[in-house]
């Protein structure tokens, strides 16, 4: 069906323009860019099954804990190591908690500063990358600068270090220490492909036909730079959520009655030799989420990058 | 017929690299008339681009313009503010660059992109602009313009993205039109089509063109007036047929004598000995003294003078008008005329020959 319509598409605009030029080659369809973005992506099966698993997890961790209420925190002598039944799949710990509910609310809570923290790190990063990258010269020099200083910080204590600060325990100080921590990788990124960018002809079009910067910037270079910019984003989500877990399982991050994967792995860990299966539930869960987004990211990527054309 | 609109006086641009300063642009006058084509020509590397780049101020670090000044209208440009500039850019002066697959940004249809061109200089709306990007999409003879502002550049081939670009840079009627060797990278039939159309569109607007080529072809196809440029400097300017007729300058008859010519398939191309100075380290005489074949001891000691070898044609050259050698402080004698008389048939010849290689398409490459 479609040959026939290339076929005969030319004749009706020949006669119509004395000048009028018909390209034959623009006849056949194109894929827009897009189009084969999801190609791509579809054909990388583990980032695929990745986020089907990412969204199922994130709708779970939104409504269970949002239809029960503070169960969560609820304890019960009664119920004390108590095992697996129809309202608590996976039974109860050492204070009579609802597992099944807490590990939700916890994988919530790291979710939330999983991609809180990303949003953060991609606004300065992005941000300060951006205009390093276009201003360039001093101004560059200086940014660079100030992220080596951030980068030569062992990032976990500066968090540590921040949280401390602020007081732990706050959802938001947590978001904002690894924000804080983690934006220079992102910053480096989009530099560097600012920098690229600058010297591409379009860019240097838009400057002839007298663009502003904030335009150039806003309209000609981010969206050239998004993708690298989605990548980092999905991979940090990784890294946010691990960061976070290691924060509340050494006593810095959120702490109880408040659930997190973090301190669900040290309350489980006092308990190893009476109750070891606690230790399962927010370990797999954790390794779950950055999984999930790893290979996401790494799906993102392959799909992405314009260059790679060849069939997986 | 004859008034300026563009008057460029001793613009110096330099860049100060980490190996010293090069001189890209020196001391380069030029007036473009209104209505008229100012064709520039040069070997690569000569200045051409960095002299349209200059004049848009679109120079960046490390190069800077030193002096000079460029009057559009009794208005110079280059003590005008950043954003005055802006407000020129793509509005009085608009600019198309060579490679029309890269200059196009690749996430915005053209219609969108060709809106956003009227709308930097414009107060109207999106909807306005649309349609006339449309309307300029059909202007420059592109089949089936509502369906092609939808589209993206990718789907367009080399010829449609530069005829986008043409409807870009003219949305705005600009006053010039700096086109930066708008056809050397299409095909020999694209070219000559943007050719007609780049005319088309001047004849329409009275609209002046800078047109840089190292294609003389297109230059005897389109230019009023040509500038021969070579390291940074001008070395002849005359109209285009004084130029093709009786060049002066050793370097424009080498340019000419290196074209190929249709039919003569025997032989060696004739070619223009040695490479250009190197930037950093120019000679001190003539610029041109080492590969010129009419070379005398004074090139190699002080950098010749501009002189009027005839009303109207300007070369930059120690070489009498009449193209001889100078006897010591006496003009030329008297027998010159008749010599000049049969170079001059040998020359307009070779001239109207490149200028029908030229539509063939086989001049420069």
């Amino acid at each position: 069906m479609e040959t026939n319509m290339q076929l005969q598409a030319p004749a009706p605009g020949v006669g119509t323009d004395r000048r009028a030029v018909v390209d034959e080659v623009d006849l056949i369809p194109v894929r827009t860019y897009w189009q084969l973005v999801r190609q791509r992506f579809m054909q990388h099966r583990l980032a695929v099954i990745a986020l089907v698993l990412l969204a199922v997890l994130v709708i779970l961790a939104w409504t269970i804990p949002t239809l029960t209420g503070e169960l969560y925190q609820k304890t019960s002598l009664d119920l004390i190591d108590q095992g697996p039944s129809l309202s608590a799949p996976l039974g109860y710990d050492h204070l009579g908690e609802n597992t099944f509910v807490r590990l939700m609310r916890a994988t919530q809570t790291s979710l939330t500063i999983g991609f809180a923290a990303v949003l953060i790190i991609v606004g300065i990063g992005v941000t300060l990358g951006s205009i390093a990258g276009y201003v360039g010269g001093l101004v560059d020099n200086l940014l660079m600068r100030l992220v080596d200083v951030v980068l030569s910080i062992p990032s976990f204590f500066f968090i540590v270090a921040l949280v401390a600060f602020w007081g732990g325990g706050n959802v938001w100080v947590i978001i904002f220490a690894i924000g804080l921590a983690g934006w220079t990788t992102a910053a480096r990124l989009v530099r560097a492909e600012f920098l690229r960018l600058r010297e591409v002809d379009f860019v240097q079009a838009a400057r002839a036909l007298g663009a502003s910067p904030r335009r150039i910037v806003l309209r000609h270079m981010l969206p050239m730079a998004l993708a690298p910019i989605l990548v980092a984003a999905t991979l940090g989500i990784a890294d946010s959520v691990v960061l976070e877990a290691a924060l509340s399982f050494l006593g810095f991050g959120i702490s109880p009655p408040e659930a997190s994967l973090g301190n669900m792995l040290n309350n489980a860990q006092r308990y190893f030799y009476r109750e070891p299966i606690l230790m399962f539930y927010p370990g797999i869960m954790l390794i779950l989420v950055v999984l999930c987004a790893s290979f996401l990211g790494d799906g993102l990527r392959d799909a992405l990058d314009p260059r790679q054309r060849i069939e997986r | 017929m004859t008034d300026t609109l563009l008057r460029v006086r001793h613009l110096r641009t330099y860049f100060w690299t980490l190996d010293g300063i090069v001189k890209a642009v020196d001391g380069v006058n030029m007036d473009i008339g209104t209505g008229r084509t100012l064709g520039v020509v040069g070997e690569s590397g000569c200045g051409k681009s960095i002299t349209a780049l200059s004049i848009m101020r679109l120079i960046e670090r490390p190069g800077k313009i030193v002096e000079g000044s460029v009057d559009l209208d009794r208005t110079d440009l280059l003590k005008l503010s950043e954003s005055e500039m802006r407000e020129i850019r793509g509005n009085a002066i608009s600019m198309i660059f060579q490679e029309p697959m890269t200059s196009l940004n690749p996430v915005f249809t053209t219609g969108n992109q060709i809106a956003e061109a009227i709308r930097l200089h414009a107060d109207i709306g999106a909807r306005e602009a649309e349609d006339r990007a449309v309307e300029m999409l059909r202007k420059v003879g592109i089949p089936d313009p509502e369906r092609r502002a939808r589209q993206y550049p990718h789907e367009m081939s080399g010829g449609m993205r530069q005829r986008v670009m043409i409807a870009m840079a003219l949305s705005t009627y600009p006053q010039l039109l700096i086109a930066d060797e708008p056809t050397t990278a299409l095909d020999v039939t694209i070219q000559a089509q943007i050719l007609e159309l780049m005319k088309e569109l001047r004849e329409e607007r009275r609209m002046s063109i800078m047109l840089i080529t190292h294609d003389l072809g297109v230059i005897a196809e389109m230019a009023d007036d040509v500038v021969v440029m070579y390291s940074g400097k001008v070395v002849e300017t005359g109209d285009v047929f004084t130029i093709f007729e009786r060049p002066h300058h050793p370097y424009t008859q080498g340019l000419l004598g290196s074209l190929p010519r249709i039919g003569q398939r025997r032989g060696r191309l004739r070619v223009i000995e040695g490479v250009v100075p190197n930037p950093l380290n120019l000679p001190k005489g003539c610029l041109f003294a080492r590969r010129c074949p009419c070379v005398m001891p004074i090139c190699e000691q002080t950098p010749p003078p501009f002189q009027e070898v005839h009303p109207g044609q300007v070369s930059r050259c120690w070489l009498t008008p009449a193209g001889t050698t100078p006897a010591v402080g006496m003009t030329a004698p008297a027998d010159v005329a008749e010599a000049e008389a049969a170079r001059m048939t040998i020359t307009a010849d070779s001239g109207r020959q490149s200028a029908t290689a030229a539509q063939m398409g086989e001049v420069g490459r």
